[in-house]
């Protein structure tokens, strides 16, 4: 019994890190309308930015945040600006953004294997980690450090989203934007800009969610493909566009992940999460609490 | 003379040099680079017909493959049934499956059908890789399945060289494209576009566009099911991960995207543009620069969307045609 | 025997009611026309007839057939067409494409459909146009567009959602003079229109709606006149275009 609960527990903060790593999705389809093949691609590229930042100055795994939040944000405010706005503006009339599928498709396939390129097939994890294997002792039962201050970077992070949605300019025209691209662009927001900027807070919280994942998770080139249709999954799940559904959703991921394997071999807990995902496509398009606009 | 019959000649020409190609090339890896370009063309042409035509975007086209060559393996394997006729059974059978995920999925909107193939093509691989057995049927789960040598010919479907293969997807491409070129002039090809392009003006038209693309996804299917028994015979070697793998299925994807989908030839030029590309640089810079292919893939891709949507079949047969028209001018249509 | 009969029929979505208890007929051979301000419903009404979406309560009869909730395919099968406000071509396709997709409802064959497509373009003086990509077309040559694909589709009865907004006088005219020959043919038409000078030209009679009520019907006459009307509705505008 007590081993369910620690897998539960251990379920429910890998599971929130995973609704972290599905935040920026998220946030990027409900401003832009569209699904962002290259996600993992940019948590990957999240991940060597922290272990970069991180192996060549040696500080604190979490303070790699400092570097890695307006790298990112730049990274996906360029991304946005240079590759996938163009289409928007070609494809203006068009109802449902396929092209933009494709394209962002195009640019993971491009990020993971300059990746491989540039810094080989091999896995890194961080050398002087001060994280590395940390638990916390609750009786007879372990949690790992690491994913626990996750989970807390988790939460922050989706509270400190709300906060900057409801109470700043720019998260307000985001949101006006996200709920009426064309009545929003009448009272003069620039619709385009507002692409650009939430992409970049939508790479932004992927790189947060990345540099909670280091101290625990190899980085290697493809690390971000694991993620994507995790994320895709998570999404879906707890209703496209919904910050805290992302959350939901990644927990109910990591649950089927940790105790699932007290009931069956391990690696049918992933045909166990495909099969759930189908049956809420086809039954809840929107969700499993079908929240839309939570922030 | 009229530009028809220049075509009709043109096209002539092309299957005969198609045809006599493996008289002049006689290595065996240029051989096997010929017949894996025609086995994605032939892939990309029967995608073509439900994510060209009917304008949705499957990303799981490599399940159907999967179960073509699972099939007619394990009933060649544990039955003795000949691999032509476990084709066929692998083929109703990818029809059968592709029209149960469709019916829920069809009427979804554009991303959240492109996800629930994917999902669906992983399920499928991730079962086959924890199945050993179903019943008496033996997967061997993430081991795959060896085709043992057999008396060659073209009963057993094995042959000792190259050029059977090549002959036998040539036609099979060669048959499926005559079939997308009857489907586009046919009532069906007509509301597929219409469906894909305008859904509620299709149905105000008396299209049920839910049905057409559901034919389309069975015809689909069952098509590129044959190819998985191709497949399989060819490199008598299946496993999951090499033929139900996300990568065939959006390798399959960005060909038909380049070359022009819902265009007959699209696929075939997609494949002639991409496959010696990526062949190129596995081959020589396999070991220095790996990813090389799928990087300049990418951008390709990214490339052609923003520039030419509709695929390189259309600036190729605008020049075609420009060259037509210097070389024999024809006398105005007075347009 | 009527066409189509409408009976209370109430279209609510959420806390709006679009559509009011809405009843009106069109005998065969007739030119209904519907008018009413911006918002009235008018197309509402006309998507809940032609199956677009189902009626929240209320009885729609075509030919003495109740079809409530049929699907728009079966609907434009059983003599059923409907033209788009917004019109809707088939943009990557020509002319010819884009009629002969409607013909195809009553024949598999191509050659026959693309026969009978050519046929409704020569009714239509617009067979001269057949090459051009419908996305290349001017405003008027989409609206008749739109008529040519709803005609090729071998209607009883026609529905024309707009198809003169944005046309010019003599356009309009034209299209006036196109309906009424299309009336003669024996199609009954259901016309939302609010170029006024044509939908008094055409129609056999007039109802108008206001807030998903109908506020009157009549001939074009009695609702020219109808104190109601001018007040809830055409006010000066028509006074001063109509005089």
């Amino acid at each position: 019994m007590l081993y369910v609960i620690e897998d539960m527990i251990n379920g429910i903060l890998m599971g929130s890190i995973y609704g972290l790593t599905a935040m920026g999705l998220t946030i990027i389809f409900g401003v832009l309308k569209v699904i962002n093949f290259a996600h993992g691609s940019l948590l990957m590229v999240g991940m060597y930015a922290a272990y970069w930042a991180i192996t060549l100055t040696g500080v604190h795994p979490y303070l790699a945040l400092a570097i890695v939040i307006p790298v990112m944000f730049a990274f996906g405010y360029a991304l946005q600006n240079i590759v996938i706005k163009p289409i928007f503006i070609a494809e203006k009339n068009v109802r449902e953004p396929i092209t933009v599928i494709i394209v962002t498709t195009g640019i993971w396939y491009i990020l993971d294997n300059l990746t491989l390129l540039v810094f080989g097939p091999q896995y890194r994890s961080l050398t002087a980690n001060p994280l590395q294997g940390q638990m916390f002792e609750l009786g007879s039962m372990f949690v790992s450090a690491p994913k626990f201050y996750g989970f807390i970077i988790a939460l922050v992070t989706a509270a400190a989203i709300h906060l900057f949605m409801q109470k700043t300019i720019m998260g307000r025209a985001i949101r006006a934007t996200s709920m009426d691209r064309e009545a929003a662009s009448l009272m003069g927001i620039n619709q385009y800009r507002i692409y650009n900027v939430a992409f970049g807070i939508g790479a932004a919280t992927t790189g947060i969610a990345a540099v909670a994942l280091i101290p625990f998770n190899n980085v290697f080139p493809t690390v971000g493909v694991l993620f994507d249709i995790k994320g895709f999954i998570i999404v879906v799940l707890g209703g496209l566009g919904s910050i805290s559904g992302a959350l939901l959703g990644g927990i109910i991921v990591g649950l089927i992940e940790s105790v699932g394997p007290q009931f069956m071999t391990a690696t049918w807990t992933e045909a166990i999460v495909y099969g759930l995902f189908l049956i809420v496509l086809f039954v809840k398009p929107s969700g499993l609490f079908g929240q839309k606009h939570d922030w | 003379m009229k530009h028809q019959h220049i075509n009709k000649i043109m096209l002539a020409g092309l299957l005969v040099i198609a045809f006599a190609l493996p008289l002049v090339i006689r290595s065996a890896t240029y051989l096997h680079i010929l017949v894996l370009l025609f086995f994605y063309a032939y892939l990309t042409t029967s995608w073509n017909i439900v994510g060209g035509f009917a304008g949705v975007l499957p990303l799981g086209h490599a399940a159907f493959v999967g179960i073509g060559a699972y099939t007619s393996t394990i009933l060649s394997l544990q039955y003795g049934v000949s691999p032509w006729l476990g084709m066929l059974v692998g083929g109703v059978l990818a029809t059968i499956v592709g029209v149960i995920i469709s019916l829920p999925t069809l009427k979804m909107r554009g991303a959240y059908f492109a996800l629930a193939t994917i999902a669906f093509a992983e399920g499928i691989r991730v079962m086959v890789e924890n199945i050993d057995y179903i019943g008496p049927l033996k997967l061997n789960g993430p081991r795959g399945l060896q085709i043992p040598p057999l008396e060659t010919g073209l009963a057993s479907f094995m042959f000792a060289s190259k050029e059977p293969y090549y002959y036998i997807i040539l036609i099979m491409l060669l048959a499926v494209m005559l079939l997308t070129y009857l489907i586009s002039r046919a009532k069906l090809g007509y509301y597929l576009m219409a469906g894909g392009e305008e859904p509620e003006a299709a149905m105000a038209l008396g299209i049920n566009v839910a049905r057409a693309k559901l034919i389309a996804m069975a015809i689909s299917s069952f098509l590129t099911a044959l190819a998985g028994t191709f497949y399989a015979q060819f490199s008598l070697y299946i496993h999951p991960k090499s033929i139900i793998s996300l990568d065939m299925s959006f390798e399959i994807a960005f060909i038909a995207l380049i070359g022009g989908r819902g265009s007959i030839v699209g696929p075939l030029l997609g494949a002639l543009l991409l496959r010696p590309v990526g062949d190129f640089c596995r081959i020589y810079f396999g070991d220095t620069l790996p990813g090389l292919h799928l990087v300049i893939f990418g951008l390709v891709l990214i490339f052609v969307m923003l520039y030419q949507p509709r695929g390189i079949q259309e600036p190729i047969s605008r020049a075609y045609q420009a060259l037509l028209n210097r070389l024999i001018p024809q006398p105005s249509l007075g347009r | 025997m009527s066409m189509l009969h409408v009976e209370k029929m109430t279209k609510q979505f959420g806390g709006l009611r679009a559509i009011d208890a809405l009843d009106l007929t069109i005998d065969k051979g007739q030119i209904l026309g519907l008018i009413g301000p911006n918002g009235a419903g008018k197309s509402t009404a006309f998507n809940c007839i032609a199956g677009s979406f189902a009626p929240t309560s209320g009885q729609i009869t075509f030919e003495g057939k109740r079809i409530n909730g049929y699907k728009p395919w079966n609907l434009c099968k059983m003599g059923l067409a409907r033209t788009f406000q917004i019109v809707k071509p088939f943009a990557s396709k020509n002319v010819l494409y884009n009629v002969t997709v409607a013909s195809f409802v009553t024949t598999g064959s191509r050659k026959i459909a693309e026969d009978k497509a050519l046929a409704v373009l020569e009714s239509l003086n617009f067979a001269d146009k057949k090459d051009i990509l419908a996305g290349n077309l001017t405003i008027a040559d989409r609206k008749r567009l739109e008529i040519a694909k709803a005609l090729a589709t071998e209607p009883k009865l026609l529905l024309l959602d707009e198809v003169m907004a944005g046309l010019r006088p003599n356009e309009v005219d034209e299209m006036v003079e196109i309906f009424k020959a299309l009336r003669d043919r024996g199609i009954t038409i259901f016309v939302i229109e609010h170029i006024m000078r044509a939908i008094m030209a055409l129609s056999d009679r007039v109802v108008v709606i206001q807030f998903g009520k109908k506020i009157a019907e009549g001939t074009p006459q009695e609702i020219a006149n109808n104190e109601a009307v001018i007040k809830a509705y055409l006010g000066e505008d028509y006074v001063a275009a109509g005089n």
